[in-house]
């Protein structure tokens, strides 16, 4: 109990996109609800500072979201890897992830899988990080970069079929970000404290649990994804890759 | 007065009556449909005869017959408004010329307290024998009538400072939809098509001539009205825009006011957004697509209730934000909003009531 084992999780660039995304995403929605149903929702004094705001923070997510990709892609060159699911995932990762999930965690077991720094996320995470950083985000800037210039951007608005089709997607796209972002804060709060995973965020550091010394070894071998062995998952396949 | 019957001398006695006395001001006024001017003919014909052909006079006493012929002004007759034309005519003597003061006495009165009143009279933005109504009219033309004076680069530099995204609503608006007042709005839409037949180009009024070549020998009102019973459901319109015989032509609409005043001030409440953003399905149920007509005026067809509110293919390039919201796609986007509660509140649920399973876990190591 003396010693902790802490990793570093989190670099700061990922921490300030991540902050400045989550701040900037919420911003998004509270106008983004107010620009749409001015009749019912007045969050911000006019309409006017509704959209303005609006388009704001509509820069901020889509400037973070460049400095995320750039920071992953070009200095880490870790987006790959982090970010889209091996075979071995979907075929047994994201079953034995949900099965944690739904059951074994109300018995209190513990997750299958353990972050690493070379391997943040468990299959889940990491199909619906996916999604989100890959579709979802860059289709709803895109989308709102085209509403707020119809009169320059006139040609690629006429091509994609009409205003109104840019204008339904970028609702669906905002509902859907909206309903990732209450799932994603849930599971956030879902480490063996409430905060346990929200530190890492905020701080860059994880605590490392105290009997991981055995696993930490393995983790050096290339290749080996860090899955502790409860007997419980015992029938489910190894966790071995090539 | 009334006189339903086309017998040209009642017809005569009727228009002696309107230009000999004072009366003429109130028939104005009081007459509600111009059919009850009777009709065109006879009363215009001595004069366009060298008017209506560009051989026998300058390009600006021609006179437009087409354009002419479908205004009230035509069924009151060029002698009603130039009495006393010289007898050997042309010889250089001046015609006189009815002062639209004469007849339009409200409208006069209304524009004589306006800040435009000294700066021009009503030929600065009528041409007397142009006039259309509101509902003939496209909004392009309206703001035509004001970019004479109010040059279109500096309005929008104007405009846009308070306004975002100037140049968009200057285009897509007519100026008086914000400078007049007017108890109702409707939606007018009109067909437009890429510059040069190219599809993707600049977007202009498709003219009666654009129209009637992609029509063929059918009418113009059949490219867009299927069944022909004059009016547009929102079936016709979904098959207007998904046609593929025409993919050049879209449908854009405009915020029309219903009536014009003609006081042209700044109104306050214009400032506000949510003047137009906010005002709901209810502004936005009354639309009309105005089709060019061969005499250079537009027809309106009365459209299905409504429709700019239809989640995609009724009106795909017609969208006002907060005000055209589709409610198919509001209930949408509420159930997967929804599908996003389903973890936390279940899970958490669920969470709460084993979480005796996890006590002593958390603390563990
Ligand atoms: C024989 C042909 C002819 C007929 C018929 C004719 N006009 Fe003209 N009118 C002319 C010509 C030529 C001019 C010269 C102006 C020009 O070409 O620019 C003229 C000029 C005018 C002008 C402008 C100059 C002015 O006099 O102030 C008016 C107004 C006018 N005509 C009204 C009428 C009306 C009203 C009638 C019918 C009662 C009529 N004209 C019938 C040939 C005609
Ligand atoms: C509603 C009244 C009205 C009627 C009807 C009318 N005019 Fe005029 N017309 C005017 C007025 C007003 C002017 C002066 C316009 C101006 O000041 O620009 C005018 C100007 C003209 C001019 C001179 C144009 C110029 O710019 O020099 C001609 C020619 C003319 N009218 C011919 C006719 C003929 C021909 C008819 C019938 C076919 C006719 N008008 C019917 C009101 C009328
Ligand atoms: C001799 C009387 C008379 C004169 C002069 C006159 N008008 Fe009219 N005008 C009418 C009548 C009657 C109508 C029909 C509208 C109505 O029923 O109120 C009309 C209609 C109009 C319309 C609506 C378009 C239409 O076809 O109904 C406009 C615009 C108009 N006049 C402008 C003018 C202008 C501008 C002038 C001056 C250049 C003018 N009028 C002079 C009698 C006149
Ligand atoms: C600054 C431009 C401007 C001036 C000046 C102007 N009008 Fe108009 N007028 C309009 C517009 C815009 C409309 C609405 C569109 C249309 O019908 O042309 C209109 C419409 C009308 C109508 C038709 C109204 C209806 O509901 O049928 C009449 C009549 C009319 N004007 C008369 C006049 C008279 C008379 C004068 C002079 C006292 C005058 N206008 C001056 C811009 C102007
Ligand atoms: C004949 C020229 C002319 C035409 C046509 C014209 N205007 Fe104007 N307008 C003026 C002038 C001049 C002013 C005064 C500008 C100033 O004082 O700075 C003015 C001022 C205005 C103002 C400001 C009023 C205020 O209270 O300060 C508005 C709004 C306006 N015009 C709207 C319109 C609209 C809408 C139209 C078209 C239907 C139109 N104008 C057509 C000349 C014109
Ligand atoms: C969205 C509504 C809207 C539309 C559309 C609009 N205006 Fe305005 N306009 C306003 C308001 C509000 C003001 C007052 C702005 C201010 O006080 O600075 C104004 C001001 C003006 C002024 C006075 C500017 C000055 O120098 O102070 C003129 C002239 C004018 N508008 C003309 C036009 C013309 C012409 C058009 C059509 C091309 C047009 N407007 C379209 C809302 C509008
Ligand atoms: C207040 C709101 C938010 C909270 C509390 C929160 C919390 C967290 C936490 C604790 C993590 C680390 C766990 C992990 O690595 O999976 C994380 C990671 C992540 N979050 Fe959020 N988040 C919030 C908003 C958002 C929003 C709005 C988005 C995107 C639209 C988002 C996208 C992501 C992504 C992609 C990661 C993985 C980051 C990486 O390490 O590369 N988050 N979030």
């Amino acid at each position: 109990m003396s010693e902790r084992k802490r990793i570093y999780l989190q670099p700061i660039p990922v921490r300030i996109w991540h902050w400045s995304n989550a701040f900037g995403i919420i911003t998004l929605i509270l106008t983004g609800a107010q620009i749409r149903f001015p009749e019912s929702i007045t969050i911000f004094p006019s309409y006017k500072s509704a959209i303005q705001v609006h388009n704001v923070a509509g820069l901020i997510v889509a400037v973070s979201f460049t400095l995320w990709f750039f920071y992953y892609k070009m200095v880490r060159n870790t987006l790959d890897k982090l970010y889209i699911p091996t075979e071995e995932d979907l075929k047994h990762g994201l079953a034995r992830q949900l099965a944690f999930y739904c059951f074994w965690y109300f018995l209190g077991k513990p997750s299958p899988y353990h972050a690493t720094p070379d391997s943040k996320f468990n299959p889940m995470q990491k199909s619906a990080y996916l999604a989100v950083m890959f579709v979802l985000v860059p289709l709803v800037a895109l989308t709102g970069i085209l509403l707020m210039n119809v009169t320059p951007l006139r040609v690629l608005i006429l091509m994609s079929g009409g205003i109104k089709i840019i204008d339904a997607l970028h609702f669906l796209l905002a509902c859907s970000l909206l309903a990732f972002l209450c799932t994603h804060v849930y599971l956030a709060t879902l480490g063996k404290t409430p905060l346990a995973y929200i530190k890492p965020m905020v701080t860059g550091w994880e605590d490392e649990p105290e009997h991981e010394e055995e696993s930490a070894e393995e983790a050096t071998t290339p290749g080996y994804r860090p899955v502790r062995h409860y007997p419980e998952y015992s029938g489910l396949p190894q966790e071995k890759r090539p | 007065m009334k006189s339903t019957q086309n017998r040209p001398i009642i017809l005569l006695l009727i228009l002696l009556a309107l230009v000999a006395s004072a009366g003429v001001c109130s028939a104005a006024r009081d007459a509600g449909s111009g059919y009850s001017y009777g009709d065109t003919a006879g009363k215009n014909d001595d004069c366009l005869a060298c008017h209506g052909s560009r051989q026998q006079v300058s390009a600006a006493a021609f006179i437009d017959q087409t354009q002419f012929a479908h205004t009230t002004h035509a069924r009151i007759g060029c002698p009603s408004c130039h009495g006393a034309v010289s007898p050997r005519h042309p010889d250089g003597a001046r015609t006189p010329r009815a002062d639209c003061r004469e007849c339009h006495v409200d409208i006069n009165a209304e524009y004589a307290k306006s800040i435009h009143a000294d700066k021009t009279p009503c030929a600065g933005c009528h041409n007397p024998h142009k006039v259309e109504t509101p509902k003939e009219i496209s909004g392009q033309e309206i703001n035509q009538m004001c970019s004479g004076c109010h040059e279109g680069f500096k309005m929008t530099a104007k405009h846009s400072e308070w306004l975002p995204q100037a140049e968009l609503h200057l285009r897509m608006l007519p100026c008086i939809t914000c400078h007049t007042g007017s108890k109702s709005y409707f939606i007018s839409m009109y067909i437009v098509k890429g510059k040069d037949d190219s599809r993707y180009g600049k977007q202009e009024v498709a003219s009666y001539q654009d129209l009637q070549k992609i029509a063929g020998n059918r009418s113009i009102v059949s490219l867009i009205d299927a069944n022909g019973d004059n009016y547009i459901s929102l079936a016709e319109l979904r098959l207007f825009n998904s046609d593929p015989s025409h993919k050049k032509l879209r449908l854009q609409g405009m915020m029309t006011p219903e009536t014009a005043s003609h006081k042209f001030e700044i109104l306050d409440n214009r400032r506000n957004c949510t003047f137009c953003h906010a005002s709901g399905p209810g502004a936005m149920q009354t639309s009309f697509v105005a089709l060019p007509e061969a005499n250079g005026t537009f027809k309106r067809v009365a459209v299905e209730k409504g429709a700019v509110l239809g989640a995609l293919y009724g009106t795909p390039d017609f969208y006002m934000m907060g005000s055209t919201k589709s409610p198919a796609f509001n209930i949408i986007g509420l159930a997967i909003i929804c599908c996003g509660l389903i973890m936390p509140v279940c899970h958490g649920f669920l969470r709460f009531l084993t979480r005796k399973n996890r006590k002593g876990k958390e603390h563990q190591s």
